[in-house]
């Protein structure tokens, strides 16, 4: 073993944690887990953008169809009056 | 009989597993991410998580093997977490006022920091080995990773190592096998 070897186990030997650390990990596991499950959350959560999504793109599939029904009454309106002015221009002419 | 009755039987009590291997956990961790508090919680992570597996533990050798295996991960875990690669940079590595003379500690401080700017695996492998005193094979069956892997990081390791001392008038000149 070299010199570089030797320096590196001298200077990665293992060091002591905190004096108080055993008890701190005695304490942790003893403590009820009260942790925030925060996985329940973020699945509601992620259902909630899902749906939102969802009712948004069907909302905004809703009001396309609406206009567009809108858009095709207002052209039959149109031909039909189109039609009638036609034909009252034709009898006049004869 | 609960878990814990039961890896007690096997000779494994869990408060004797704590006072035995903190030292060896929180160091794994501390040389991994150069920061003493970040190494605490990573150590307290790791025993909270023997606690709940006890069940699993067979025997005093199995929790020390059990235990530094998910030190090791831990660290590591942690170090990507927070993205904080490399801990130090070389530039925040002071040069030594004294040269290399046995057991120097501006020279350990030195090393420990140059250990902590390796990449991730072949720091944790570089700890397996010096900390732990650990062969390449032990350190490949904790890492889960082939032992010409391991033989290679920790020569590469060690040539990089050796050119940024020699860098800094550090010891003599670099390897060539080691480069």
């Amino acid at each position: 073993m070299d010199w570089l070897e030797e320096e590196l186990r001298n200077a990665l030997a293992r060091k002591e944690p905190s004096p108080d650390f055993a008890a701190r990990v005695h304490d942790a596991v003893r403590r009820p887990r009260t942790v925030f499950n925060i996985r329940p959350w973020l699945a509601a959560a992620a259902s909630l953008i899902v749906m939102g999504s969802a009712g948004g793109a069907a909302w905004r599939h809703h009001q396309g169809v609406q206009a567009k029904q809108r858009v095709m009454l207002a052209v039959r309106i149109t031909a039909a009056k189109l039609n009638q002015i036609q034909n009252h221009v034709r009898e006049v002419n004869r | 009989m609960t878990a814990l009755v039961r890896a007690e039987q096997a000779g494994c009590d869990f408060d004797w597993l704590v006072k035995e291997h903190q030292s060896m956990v929180f160091s794994l961790s501390y040389h991994f991410l150069h920061d003493r508090d970040a190494a605490e919680e990573v150590a307290q992570e790791v025993f909270l998580s023997l606690h709940r597996h006890m069940a699993d533990i067979e025997s005093p050798a199995h929790a020390a093997f059990w235990l530094r295996k998910v030190a090791a991960q831990r660290a590591i875990d942690e170090a990507r977490r927070r993205k904080r690669r490399p801990q130090v940079a070389l530039d925040d590595v002071a040069e030594p006022s004294v040269r290399n003379e046995p057991r120097d500690p501006i020279l350990g401080e030195m090393l420990r920091k140059l250990v902590a700017t390796l990449p991730e695996t072949p720091r944790m492998v570089v700890i397996l080995r010096y900390q732990e005193d650990l062969d390449p094979s032990e350190i490949a069956e904790l890492l889960d990773m082939p032992v010409a892997t391991v033989k290679s990081h920790l020569q590469r390791s060690l040539g990089m190592l050796r050119e940024k001392l020699h860098r800094r008038g550090v010891g003599g000149d670099p390897e060539p096998g080691e480069r």
